[in-house]
């Protein structure tokens, strides 16, 4: 975790550098969904880097880009609470708080949403995600949270962008259980099952940029800066595919960028503590 | 219109062992608390439980040893983690669970509430949700065009268990204009065969005329309506008080193993008689000042 927060030579961290990665993919007017997360790092990796990212894309880029976040249509980015104890979300400003749930669900399966982030405990080289359980469903060794809408996400959204830890565990070859669709699931192409959404677009991590390349299979898009390809690899359970030639290295942040991430959306440093 | 306020006891009472309970709520917000501490007294064991995102009310009733199936969209602690005892309880292969996407589950609802034995999804193709539950998720083709889709069984409950903001003595729940909607109480109680409903206050039918739109509950939809302020209690009841760290601290130590868990629910659970005994018992009646969010 230090890795994540310190502030390497070449001056910004690996969480910074991956919110301006996905800022990057984000466009005027989108509708962006991102979950509530829970504490600790997997709260950096859910809520964090996706909130900051939307926020530096809407300070940059896409003014109009907006936040579904709890059942909250478009909370005030600008003034986001300090804490995620219950009555800091009942009364965060926001442009619409629907009467349920439900109202979100059919935004999503009306395919509404444009970019999506998603955490797993298992993600496989056909960008499959389980957030279910590990091991055998029936009796798993680790039983996990649920499905919650993770499977619409990917069922559903334009761009799904993956956000999770570079780690042997969690990059295997094919997950457990098949909460949420990828590529191609046991063999079986996503074009067979009848999905609308185009499925998972990137994986961003601590270590490097996926993207997904032929046949659905995850590709090595670019390195973060002074990870070598050697490293990346040793860290998944599967190989992917690499780019032609030189593996590019993946952007860093610009003077303004890190500015705007510092001095404006989070000065107190409490969306990406680890 | 029927007078429908009963005592906690009273209105629990006809849940019997081997039911199936709708249970209202999401994360840390409006869970039954007070409802399911009175089932655990009870001894109430056997039963089938359908959520949105659970916490407490699924973890305690898992650690009592009181479910034997559970189905929804999300069974965790929220920003505290895992839920303990349920986990334990369907890693040891005691819970047998059924899960369900959020769109999934809604449909399941709205098929109970629209009298129907199913409702039509996409979300779940290609989902090992389908392929783990073919009883309750069974491919279909659109009539109209064709495409996949799949039939989820109706979320048929014996009983939905929910905790609201406010009623009357006919049961009409109210809703605050202020609030954190992220969850599907309303959906649950329109599907329920028998509602009953806690509530933080009991209110008088007048305030609640004078703005039906509030009304997210009306009374013909209740069986039974009970005063239990404080009736989610460790989780907070959004508007009105925030969740107790605290005693979810205190909660999750217990639960780290089943003897300690067992010692939590004899001392916070079984020995307080009623829901007074239990706030003065677990602490939380010197804490809820503090924890009180109320404004104006």
């Amino acid at each position: 975790m230090s890795a994540s927060i310190a502030t390497g030579p070449s001056g910004f961290t690996v969480n910074e550098l991956a919110a301006c990665v996905i800022a990057r993919e984000i466009r005027d007017d989108d509708l962006i969904f991102v979950g509530v997360g829970t504490n600790g790092r997997a709260f950096t990796l859910a809520v964090g880097i996706p909130l900051t990212a939307a926020r530096l894309a809407q300070l940059r880029q896409a003014p109009g880009a907006t936040v579904y976040w709890g059942n909250l249509l478009d909370p005030d980015l600008s003034r986001m609470p300090d804490n995620l104890r219950q009555d800091s979300l009942t009364r965060w400003q926001a442009a619409a708080c629907p009467a349920d749930t439900g109202f979100k669900c059919d935004m999503l399966a009306r395919s509404r949403f444009d970019v999506s982030f998603e955490s797993a405990a298992q993600v496989d080289r056909y960008g499959n995600l389980n957030i279910t359980a590990i091991g055998e469903y029936a009796q798993p060794s680790v039983r996990l949270v649920g499905c919650l809408a993770q499977p619409e996400h990917l069922a559903f959204v334009r761009k799904p962008i993956i956000v999770v830890d570079l780690d042997r565990r969690t990059f295997v070859e094919q997950v457990d259980f098949v909460t949420s669709v990828g590529h191609r699931v046991r063999g079986t192409p996503r074009s067979e099952f009848g999905l609308p959404g185009p499925g998972p677009a990137l994986v961003v991590t601590d270590k490097a940029v996926f993207d997904f390349g032929a046949e659905g299979a995850m590709r090595l898009r670019s390195l973060h800066p002074g990870v070598s390809a050697e490293d990346v690899l040793s860290r998944m359970g599967f190989e992917p595919a690499l780019p032609q030639g030189d593996i590019p290295v993946t952007q860093a942040p610009t003077y303004e960028e890190l500015s705007l991430l510092r001095e404006v959306i989070d000065p107190s440093g409490v969306m990406m503590r680890v | 219109m029927k007078n429908k306020l009963v005592s906690l006891e009273a209105a629990l009472a006809p849940v019997q062992s081997g039911a199936t309970l709708a249970i209202g709520g999401s994360l840390l917000r409006r869970q039954p608390n007070a409802a399911v501490r009175e089932l655990i007294r009870r001894g109430v064991k056997d039963l089938t439980l359908l959520t949105w995102a659970t916490t407490t009310a699924t973890d305690m009733l898992a650690a009592a040893g009181a479910v034997r199936r559970w189905e929804g969209i999300y069974a965790g602690m929220f920003s505290h983690g895992l839920a303990p005892n349920f986990r334990r309880g369907v890693q040891s292969g005691a819970i047998t669970v059924r899960d369900f996407s959020e769109c999934a589950i809604v449909a399941r609802f709205r098929a109970a509430a629209a009298g129907l034995a199913f409702m039509p999804v996409r979300s779940l193709l290609g989902s090992d949700m389908a392929t783990r539950n073919p009883e309750q998720i069974r491919p279909m083709a659109c009539p109209f065009t064709g495409d996949k889709l799949h039939a989820v069984a109706a979320a048929e409950a014996d009983f939905t268990i929910i905790h609201g903001y406010a009623g009357d003595r006919y049961g009409n729940v109210q809703w605050p204009v202020v609030r954190d909607s992220d969850d599907i109480d309303q959906l649950m109680a329109s599907g329920a065969r028998r509602l009953i409903v806690t509530v933080e206050k009991i209110i008088p039918h007048e305030q609640v005329k004078a703005q039906p739109t509030l009304t997210y509950i009306p009374g013909q939809w209740v069986e039974a309506i009970v005063e239990v302020p404080h009736g989610a209690h460790p989780v907070a009841c959004d508007s009105l008080y925030d969740e107790d760290e605290e005693h979810l601290r205190l909660y999750l130590d217990h639960a780290k193993t089943p003897d300690s868990m067992g010692s939590y629910l004899d001392r916070y659970v079984r020995t307080p008689r009623t829901h007074d005994e239990y706030l003065q018992a677990s602490g939380a009646a010197a804490r809820l000042p503090s924890l009180s969010v109320q404004q104006g």
